[in-house]
């Protein structure tokens, strides 16, 4: 049984003996309040409490161990109730290391084991060190694989102890599964993200999660950030000072702080992404594809090919322009930073690129997207009127209550309405090949799903009101996944009811026909090469 | 194509019923409490009556919703797959093949048991139908159809989903 890293006792001493020190004082604070607890116990129990913080710290130590059995990693933990995991190899969905600044410096590093299912990380090993999580990330890999790789065919492997250089070769790799060589548990380079991609990306990619990072920065500073604001909205006619103001001079101050607002977090957009990507590459290990990135807090690791349930290729309006493309890879278990078992195989690079590693990946010709009929255009243009006639109600109702008169105004947001109707429809489509069927839909963030049809979960079609008047359904293709609120699932929507049934039907009868194929042969059909 | 048991209906216009009341009694009380107020004197009236019609509107409303749901709900075994067919307003035909199924619960809730009633409940892998329940079925019906897919879920074989 190994533990953790001796470093570890001591931080989890230190931190369980604050605990343990600020409790006295925290509960002699509320007993204060009905006073008939004098606050100088406080200073006695302190650090009566710190000491068995601290002991728990140290107990909690010395009482988890884990370990790489034959065929399962196990995890023993607990201090007062104990806990002890045994998880499979081949259950194992993705090994990640995480390495914060303080924790480079001082050579250590956390490793988050994934499995499917469930709401959190499977283990976590808050810390060891570094050369020993890159010693279990290799050998859980490489386990992974000779577990998956006896189920099919028999493989031969090489010990763990391999130096873990990159071999600088993009031109190679055309591996199957099964032949292994003893080369092979060391990455091969795919892809390097250039200081040019990574620039294009902090840039062109936008983050409204970063508006949260704005508002704690308005929260602590917000004195000098409401001058700042007001200083820059006086030269427009915003008021003199916060206190005195006109309507008007309110109503410019704010859009002017909005704007400000948006463009801050834009910037902390980007350069949070200039940070977590810098450094980004991704390399082929055996039958993984494994992946550094970080400047500051660096992340690696590991994803199991056999375990990538769909890929995305996805891009936003100014990405689209400057024609490159992002390509993210699916698995059923959660993701370092996105929350979902989505993460970022290629961040960014020339679409074309992108598309041929697409293909090259997932084994998929190029397909010719067909788009739903233009009744579906008819229904986002009525759907959008309604968004906007409720948007003019509100105006109303609005100007029912405040001084504000011409309401009416309100109605140009209807200009907007074709356009947006439009574009929805336009970036829609699908396309039913051999063996995958391709999805694509959104403006802003226009996903290019690629679900293999052995990876169907279930099938459903969805027929709303307005689609059955319509006759018009929406066609959902469920991949296993951890539940997450922000993904949606794979779905072609607006397509005519006898499209539907027929992709329906045919992704029935491939998901099984390819089922019976994958048992038949032992090859896992997954290549990768980068050109 | 079979069909729920009737009975199911009475459950569902119960608790259909039961939710409406909890809502309905507080959007009447709210209106009522301000009736006590000064706040918005003017539209007193017209808010209670307002409140009592909703009310009344949503009772029917998901009575009706209720009844309907009896007539469109639609499940079949077939050689490979489950097919179901639900939804009053939005019409959901979900197909689960046998080789996704992870396991197979029946389940019976107090009101189920009063009324004689069970539900089996098919998990997958999958995100949103994860959890596909088959609701208004007898008890004897309930344990053949969960023996039934256990079986076939097994028999199909196959590789893991993840």
């Amino acid at each position: 049984m190994n533990r953790l890293h001796p470093l570890s006792a001591v931080t989890n001493a230190l931190q369980r003996g604050g605990i343990g020190l600020s409790v006295p004082f925290f509960v002699s604070t509320l007993a204060s309040v009905f006073e008939f607890v004098d606050v100088g116990w406080a200073l006695v129990l302190a650090p009566v409490g710190f000491v068995l913080g601290a002991a728990y710290g140290v107990a909690y130590y010395y009482r988890f161990a884990y370990e790489l059995t034959a065929d399962t990693f196990d995890v023993a933990s607990g201090v007062l109730s104990r806990r002890t995991r045994e998880i499979p190899y081949r259950r194992i969905q993705n090994v990640d290391v995480e390495q914060g600044v303080v924790y480079r410096l001082l050579g250590i590093a956390v490793v988050n084991v994934e499995t499917a299912g469930g709401g959190d990380t499977e283990a976590v090993l808050d810390f060891v060190g570094e050369s020993e999580a890159k010693r279990l990330q290799r050998a859980i890999r490489q386990r992974t694989a000779e577990s998956a790789g006896s189920r099919r065919a028999p493989s031969t492997t090489a010990g763990d102890d391999q130096p873990a250089g990159w071999i600088a070769d993009s031109t190679a790799v055309e591996q199957t599964t099964g032949d292994a060589e003893p080369t092979e548990h060391r990455p091969t380079l795919l892809f390097e993200l250039a200081p040019r991609e990574l620039l294009l990306y902090s840039l062109a990619s936008f983050r409204p999660a970063a508006a949260a990072g704005v508002l704690f920065l308005a929260f602590f500073a917000s004195g000098p950030i409401l001058d700042a604001l007001v200083a820059t909205a006086r030269p427009f006619g915003g008021p003199a000072a916060f206190e005195s103001g006109s309507i008007r001079s309110y109503a410019i101050l704010t859009a002017l702080s909005l704007a400000q607002a948006i463009v801050a977090t834009y910037l902390l957009g980007a350069v949070y992404t200039f940070f977590a990507y810098y450094g980004f590459r991704l390399g082929r290990a055996g039958e993984d594809l494994v992946y550094e990135r970080g400047l500051l807090q660096n992340y690696s690791g590991s994803i199991p090919l056999e375990k990538v349930q769909s890929v995305t290729i996805t891009d936003n309006p100014l990405q689209r322009a400057i024609g490159y493309a992002g390509l993210w890879v699916e698995t059923a278990g959660y993701g370092p930073d996105s929350g979902s078992g989505s993460q970022s195989a290629v961040p960014l690079a020339r679409a074309g690129r992108i598309y041929r590693f697409a293909e090259r990946f997932s084994g998929l010709e190029k397909p010719t997207f067909e788009r739903p009929t233009t009744v579906a255009r008819r229904r986002y243009l009525g759907r959008y009127a309604i968004v906007a006639g409720a948007v003019v109600a509100a105006a109303f109702v609005v100007s029912l209550v405040t001084p504000i008169e011409r309401w009416y105004l309100a109605a140009i947001v209807f200009l907007a309405v074709p356009p947006a109707a439009h574009l929805r429809w336009a970036n829609l489509g699908y396309a039913v090949a051999d063996e995958h069927v391709v999805i694509r839909s959104g403006f802003w963030r226009r996903r290019t799903t690629v679900v293999p049809y052995y990876r169907i979960q279930t099938i459903s079609t969805r027929r709303s009101i307005f689609q059955r008047r319509l006759g018009l359904a929406s066609l959902v293709v469920d991949t296993a996944s951890s539940r997450t609120f922000a993904r949606s699932d794979p779905t072609i929507y607006d397509v005519d009811l006898e499209v539907a049934r027929e992709v329906h039907d045919a992704s029935r009868e491939r998901l099984q026909s390819a089922l019976r194929d994958r048992t038949s042969s032992d090859d896992g059909g997954v290549s990768v090469a980068f050109t | 194509m079979e069909r729920l048991d009737p009975r199911i209906r009475l459950l569902w216009v119960v608790a259909a019923l039961v939710r409406t009341a909890v809502f309905g009694g507080v959007v009447v009380g709210a209106a009522f409490y301000l009736q006590t107020t000064t706040l918005l004197a003017d539209f007193h009236s017209l808010l209670l009556w307002g409140a009592v019609a909703l009310a009344i509107v949503l009772v029917v409303g998901r009575t009706v919703v209720a009844w309907l749901r009896y007539r469109v709900w639609r499940f079949e075994v077939q050689d490979d797959t489950l097919y179901i067919e639900r939804g009053v307003f939005t019409r959901i035909k979900t197909v689960v093949p046998f080789v996704r199924v992870q396991h197979v619960d029946s389940r019976r809730s107090p009101l189920e048991r009063a009324v004689g009633l069970a539900t089996v409940v098919v998990y997958t892998a999958g995100s949103r139908s994860a959890d596909v329940a088959i609701p208004g079925l007898t008890p004897t019906r309930a344990e053949d159809l969960r023996e039934q897919l256990r079986r076939l879920a097994i028999e199909s074989g196959g590789e893991d989903a993840v």
